[in-house]
């Protein structure tokens, strides 16, 4: 019976091929999309969670003002004496990039980081080579990934081969382990032996504000733990170990392991970026939607050609089917096309994976397309297709009386026209929909990086200066350089390296200590960058030391409306106190800049002239000949720093780290809203086609009385367009109420204008237009003599 | 074998009722062959429907093998025609993504018979009707004649009692539908009853018994 029915499927879909390619093709695209975002959603909500621990790990961050990742480097030690009963505490200490030295080569690596021999045992790792006990317990140890050993050693044994880091620690290398998984928010290619650093940083261990970047403490609780409980001890612990006064002001929050890709408070000095479960919901939601519109076009299909089938229905009744077996059939014949959608798009994504990785920046491989819960997947997938698209096809179909359709003019009537309106009515809705979301993401990408700034990012390379003894030199060596437009130096740029200190203002009525971003500049910043003054003037290069503590200040907009002054010019000649102990005065007041990412407000900013603190070089290049020219600054900067490896990075390039996430989501939404039309114009396009068939004779007929092509055209279109039109009435306020919610999570957003509706609706016309054209033109360019032709 | 007693129906059209069968009673036994005439639209078809419980009169009584088929559920009912009712249809009426041998097997397949039984059955009804050779052919590949001849197989291959026949030369040459008729006598001579509705006065005259329909009424018999 199953066999019987699958060739009748199987001649069915070899007859009808342009039916079934459109449903194939269709499901394909669908269960594809579905395969590539179940894989995304997997691999994003199981970050970190592939810790045999995790769900009992901790990282202890800091709450003062503001929420940092790093705590100093005295909390690790002063963990393990208050709470013994922990089952491990480590101290990890992340750079971001580190200066290596190889066979006499310097290279500069990604990914390096500190870290104590409690390390392995929380985060556990498959080691190739080495013993994780004792790997990291000496002093100038490091433990390679397999990697980053292939990369300097080739096929040779790295073992016991040494490394030099910094310039300064002569490493040996006492383990390899594999690659470690992209889905963690600690993606390190290299730990070195905290004990190698231990000494070089006792300083800060005393200071609980002495916070290197990258400091990490993480915890692991013993099982059946309660870490509200600790949690509530965390007050007591920074009072016994770091005094009252701090107690007051500082949190320690737990935070557990699985949530720290999630948490989106640590948006500053985060190495990986952290995003929000919702966008993978929604992802999930896009992936049910699209499946939607595939079995839309599968029941469209079907219940349109149903009359087709009729015949057979009748024949197979009479030969003694029950209704049962026929919808059996039916389903069976769904059922075949589905698993040859399956096996389409098992291969679509397979095809694609490699590809869709690099643009989404993943780690998955094809190999994954194996694991068992993606098989479970596409299963379930699979069965609920077969039973959304197929099941109520099969129940018309069988409900055929054979009395009906054997007559030899079957007078059958089973239009069931207000359902396919209305299922294309969605279709066009979800489209609708996507397109929206699409071009909202895509404007608010172009604000983030293109708008309302405040300063001039064009063409700006920034870069470190290792020596600031040899200042003086470099800027010569720029200034000369035909390349170069203008260069400034200081602490960073305005995107690049943000310092950050307290401030009250006893004059203006501000006692609580609050915070500011603090940036050392020169006198050629604010107008290298194009900062807009709104008063006073910029920093003056001034012979300051470091003990310095009166200061001529800038201050942007935001500092003064913290002041509560509205006018510019009023701010000049105010006092505040930095630090606690410098006295400044405001000089000059610059328009607001952006100096970290639109996620967060704009925070108060000073600016001021301290040529110790210029660690950073920024250069304004020609945009001629750029290559030429950064390769003269990289061999005159070599040769003055022959122990440094020149590394640079564009500006523009720095902001659209900060929204690399965003740039995913919008790739992700292109991508998929365009599979989402192009499967609903597969749809359409098979409606259109059966319409267009079956209204033949009618066109026929109009044409002899007299109805021209255009005509005809309006004929087939004028229906779509109300079609269309209520999809819209539809889609735009949902379009709305989700996007308008998606900008909340921003700081500074976009207003969705009129426009996005307009290209939205306009391009849900010419798609249309364009598929359902060329088979209402073919209409009506039909000799009616055909059409007319009596049977 | 069945009785019809006293079997009406219509449609409604408006106000007014229009009868397609008026009062028609009717007693066919094991083994007759009956013909039905009559012009376009007396009702010829309706009656053959309603004998082959494809149809359901308004009012009246069926008796088909002494059980009264009209009180029964839909499944009893269809379990009735498919053991014992084979049907041939003046279109044919064959499955046209199915070959020759998988439209004469389908009728078994739903009467759930092995698949080696099956086989075997299937090959004997080719034998009979000499299309072993048509067999892996598809219905548009077959004239007329051919195709009704697999119509008539496949009608035949679950051993029903009772052939019904709506018009199965009527799409056919002369030549063509004689050898139609030629089968449906024999098959008559080896017991089976048949019931024909036909136009035409040679092929009636095949029949034992004739039955003159007009206007939904039985007009005459002879």
């Amino acid at each position: 019976m199953i066999k019987n029915y699958f060739k009748t499927a199987w001649r069915y879909i070899k007859k009808h091929k342009a039916y079934s390619l459109i449903n194939i093709l269709g499901l394909a695209l669908g269960i594809a999309s579905c395969l590539i975002i179940f894989l995304v959603v997997q691999y994003e909500l199981g970050y970190d969670q592939f810790y045999k621990k995790s769900d009992r790990t901790y990282r202890v961050t800091l709450n003062q003002l503001d929420f940092n990742p790093s705590v100093s480097m005295g909390v690790v030690p002063a963990l393990r004496t208050d709470f013994p009963e922990l089952e491990d505490v480590s101290q990890v200490w992340y750079r971001k990039s580190a200066l290596l030295e190889i066979h006499n080569e310097k290279y500069e690596e990604k990914g390096m980081m500190y870290a104590d021999k409690y390390f392995p045992e929380i985060f556990d790792q498959h080691w190739l080579e080495g013993n994780p006990k004792t790997a990291l317990t000496d002093p100038n140890s490091i433990v390679l990934t397999e990697s980053i050993a292939h990369k300097y050693f080739g096929n040779k044994e790295a073992m016991g081969q040494f490394i030099k880091l910094e310039n300064k620690y002569n490493l040996k290398i006492t383990g390899v382990i594999k690659n470690v998984l992209g889905n963690t928010h600690l993606p390190f290619n290299m730990i070195v032996s905290f004990a190698t650093v231990e000494n070089d940083v006792k300083g800060m261990m005393s200071n609980f504000y002495a916070i290197a970047d990258g400091s990490f403490a993480y915890i692991v609780t013993p099982k059946n733990y309660h870490i509200s409980q600790m949690q509530s001890l965390m007050h007591g612990f920074i009072e016994k170990n770091w005094g009252k006064d701090i107690a007051k002001d500082a949190k320690l929050p737990l935070q557990p392991l699985t949530d720290i890709h999630f948490d989106q408070r640590y948006l500053n000095n985060t190495i990986s970026y952290t995003t929000s479960r919702e966008t993978y919901y929604a992802l999930i939601a896009i992936a049910v939607l699209i499946i939607i519109i595939a079995c839309i076009n599968f029941i469209n299909l079907a219940t349109a050609q149903a009359i087709r089938r009729a015949k057979e229905v009748g024949v197979r009744k009479v030969l003694g089917s029950t209704r049962s077996q026929l919808i059996k059939q039916f389903l069976g014949e769904t059922t075949f096309m589905v698993l040859i959608a399956m096996i389409l798009g098992l291969l679509v994504t397979a095809f694609f994976l490699p590809l869709l990785s690099t643009w989404l920046s993943l780690k998955i491989s094809i190999a994954q397309l194996l694991q068992s819960s993606v098989i479970l997947v596409t299963v379930l997938v699979a069965i609920s297709i077969i039973i959304l698209a197929g099941l109520y096809p099969a129940f018309v179909q069988s409900a055929f009386r054979p009395i009906e359709s054997l007559k030899s003019k079957p007078s059958l009537t089973f239009s069931g026209l207000t359902l396919r309106k209305s299922l294309v009515v969605i279709q066009f809705a979800i489209c609708q929909v996507m397109i929206i979301g699409t071009l909202v993401v895509a404007y608010q990408i172009d604000f983030f990086e293109n708008r309302d700034l405040g300063f001039d990012k064009e063409a700006v390379i920034s870069f470190k200066i290792p020596d600031k003894s040899k200042t003086e030199v470099l800027r010569n060596e720029l200034q000369n350089n035909p390349g170069v437009k203008q260069v400034s130096f200081s602490s960073g740029a305005p995107v690049i390296s943000n310092n950050f200190t307290s401030f009250t203002s006893p004059e203006s009525g501000i006692k609580k200590e609050d915070v500011t971003e603090l940036k050392f500049i020169d006198e050629d910043y604010t107008k290298m960058f194009a900062l807009k003054m709104l008063a006073g003037e910029s920093v003056q290069r001034t012979e300051t030391s470091d003990n310095d503590s009166v200061h001529n200040v800038v201050v942007n907009e935001t500092m003064i409306h913290k002041l509560g002054i509205q006018d510019p010019q009023k701010a000049i000649g105010k006092y505040i106190l930095l630090n606690g102990s410098w006295n400044a005065t405001i000089t000059g007041v610059v328009k607001d800049f952006q100096s970290e990412s639109k996620h967060k407000k704009i925070r108060p900013c000073v600016l001021l002239y301290n040529k110790n603190a210029f660690f950073m070089v920024s250069a304004r290049l020609q945009t001629s000949n750029m290559n030429q020219t950064i390769a003269r600054i990289d061999k005159a900067w070599s040769s003055l720093f022959p122990q440094n490896v020149f590394s640079y990075e564009f500006l523009d390039d720095h902001i659209a780290a900060w929204y690399s996430q965003e740039q995913k989501e919008y790739t992700a939404f292109k991508l998929f809203a365009l599979i989402a039309i192009i499967i609903g114009s597969m749809g359409l396009y098979g409606l259109i086609t059966f319409a267009a068939a079956q209204r033949g004779k009618e066109v026929g007929i109009r044409k002899v009385l007299g109805a021209s092509l255009a005509d005809i055209v309006f004929l087939f279109s004028k229906e779509f367009v109300i079609l269309i039109a209520i999809a819209f009435l539809i889609a735009a306020p949902l379009a709305y109420y989700i996007m308008y919610n998606w900008l909340q999570s921003f700081a500074y957003q976009i207003n969705i204008g009129a426009n996005i509706f307009v290209i939205a609706i306009l391009s849900s016309f010419i798609i249309a237009a364009f598929t359902i054209g060329y088979q209402a033109i073919k209409a009506g360019i039909v000799n009616p003599i055909n059409s007319l032709r009596s049977e | 074998m069945l009785q019809l007693k006293n079997i009406y129906k219509w449609f409604n059209t408006g106000s007014n009722r229009t009868f397609i069968l008026k009062d028609i009673n009717l007693d066919i036994k094991q083994g007759e062959f009956v013909s039905i005439m009559g012009p376009s639209g007396s009702g010829k078809s309706t009656l053959l429907n309603v004998m082959g419980m494809l149809d359901e009169p308004n009012e009246g009584k069926y008796i088909f093998l002494d059980q009264d088929v009209l009180h029964m559920k839909e499944k009893q009912r269809s379990e009735i025609y498919k053991s014992h009712i084979g049907f041939v249809f003046q279109a044919y009426h064959l499955i046209d993504e199915l070959t020759v041998y998988e439209n004469i097997e389908t009728p078994l397949i739903y009467q759930n018979i092995k698949s080696g039984e099956r086989k075997g059955m299937v090959a004997d009804m080719l034998d009979r009707f000499q299309i072993v050779g048509k067999k892996d052919l598809f219905p548009n590949q077959l004239s007329g004649g051919q195709q009704q001849l697999v119509g008539i197989a496949r009608a035949l291959i679950v051993k029903p009692k009772l052939i019904l026949a709506d018009e199965p030369t009527g799409n056919l040459n002369s030549k063509q539908g004689e050898e139609i008729m030629n089968i449906f006598k024999e098959l008559n001579g080896e017991g089976v009853t048949i019931i024909q509705v036909t136009h035409s006065e040679k092929n009636a005259e095949y029949g034992s018994r004739i039955i003159h329909l007009l206007d939904g009424r039985i007009e005459k018999e002879s």
